[in-house]
């Protein structure tokens, strides 16, 4: 299954660009993306998606986006949304745990309604029982964190393994950074 | 015993922190008499400066403090307000009935915890900065009963953006190892410092013993 959308030109990205610059520093600030990006609802965007994203796509290590980066920055959330509103089938605006699971499932994992259900409670900030889109990411990133940390234990490729008091932690802990 | 060779520097032998001293010094285990307030007995019914303290904070006089509430009272030594995280933590702690908010009741335990956590912070921070640097972090854990390689410390201070930590952090920090001690040390059966895991039982356990 491919969300792939083709990358924008450089004068449309330039356009938005200067539009989310808001204090026009050439760059854009975990702030200035959290107010540019909508999760469909009046609620602020998710802080710690933000995060990520900056994490993902800063190649300078900065905590801001230059123009450079921000094109696959765009891409990125632009194949997000179109992830999102395919398995949101009831365009409903969130993801209920029903369509969690078979989007989860379409990406390759196969997990119990337990776990399911735990992922639900862990990203759903607003005890609605459903996720919203900027809620989607951070579920779906932390995942595949957790994923290819066990992955790389997991030579056997058994689905279990053997690790260390610190090797655990480590694993666990990477999920999110600390202010 | 088989560790992987080459991983962070030694492994933890025996696994980690002795029981008795494990899990650090909050709560419960200092001694009150810290702040101005009685120990809260049955039926003793909240502390009239607590209660001062609930309505200062409830800004919306709603009779219930939220995680926000909560951030706009709390700063840090450096002037900051406690992180969202480290609300969001002890709201969650003390909120039993999973409201999202709590009463005055609740209040008071929460006011307490904090204050606990305070004291102990300032043990640690031994050259009263308001921050705690790796040295003393080190430190702190060890004290805690926590036995790990300075590789793994390292690792902790890296995990928080500032390079060092707030009181705030500080508080999520071992909230947060002590969860996930607490996950390992009933997997360990051996009690070796080893487990053997499942896919699906390890992302229960990352997903919700994390903060």
């Amino acid at each position: 299954m491919s969300f792939q959308s083709p990358m924008p030109s450089r004068e449309f990205l330039w356009d938005v660009f200067r539009r989310v610059d808001k204090d026009r520093s050439g760059y854009i600030s975990a702030d200035e993306l959290q107010q540019a990006l909508s999760n469909g609802t009046w609620n602020p965007f998710n802080p710690e998606t933000v995060r990520l994203m900056i994490g993902m796509f800063d190649k300078q290590n900065r905590g801001v986006i230059n123009f450079e980066d921000f094109g696959a920055l765009w891409k990125y959330v632009t194949d997000w949304q179109n992830c999102f509103r395919s398995f949101d089938r009831d365009n409903s605006g969130n993801i209920d745990k029903m369509e969690l699971k078979n989007a989860l499932t379409a990406f390759g994992y196969r997990l119990s309604d337990e776990v399911v259900n735990i992922m639900v409670q862990k990203f759903d900030r607003f005890g609605r029982g459903t996720i919203l889109f900027d809620d989607f990411i951070q579920c779906c990133v932390t995942l595949y964190t957790l994923t290819s940390a066990f992955r790389q234990f997991d030579t056997d490729q058994d689905g279990v393994i053997t690790i260390h008091y610190e090797q655990f932690l480590k694993m666990v802990f990477g999920l999110k950074c600390l202010p | 015993m088989s560790y992987n060779p080459g991983y962070g520097g030694p492994p933890p032998q025996q696994g980690y922190g002795q029981p008795p001293g494990y899990g650090g010094p909050p709560p419960g285990q200092l001694e009150m008499g810290h702040g101005p307030y009685p120990s809260i007995g049955p039926g003793g019914g909240v502390n009239p400066q607590v209660q001062q303290w609930f309505r200062a904070v409830d800004k919306d006089q709603s009779g219930f403090i939220t995680a926000n509430e909560l951030r706009a009272a709390l700063i840090n030594a450096q002037g900051q307000s406690f992180s969202e995280t480290a609300c969001n933590l002890m709201i969650g702690m003390f909120d039993k009935d999973r409201s999202g908010h709590i009463n005055v009741e609740e209040f008071e335990k929460l006011y307490t915890y904090v204050n606990q956590w305070l004291t102990v912070f300032k043990t640690y921070d031994t050259d009263q900065s308001g921050n705690i640097e790796e040295n003393e972090l080190a430190d702190a854990l060890t004290k805690m009963g926590f036995r790990f390689t300075p590789d793994f410390v390292n690792f902790l201070m890296k995990r928080c953006t500032s390079g060092k930590v707030s009181v705030d952090s500080f508080i999520v920090l071992c909230v947060q190892i002590q969860r996930f001690t607490e996950a390992f040390r009933t997997r360990d059966t051996q009690q070796n410092g080893t487990v053997t895991i499942g896919f699906e039982d390890f992302l229960t356990v990352a997903l919700s013993c994390s903060i």
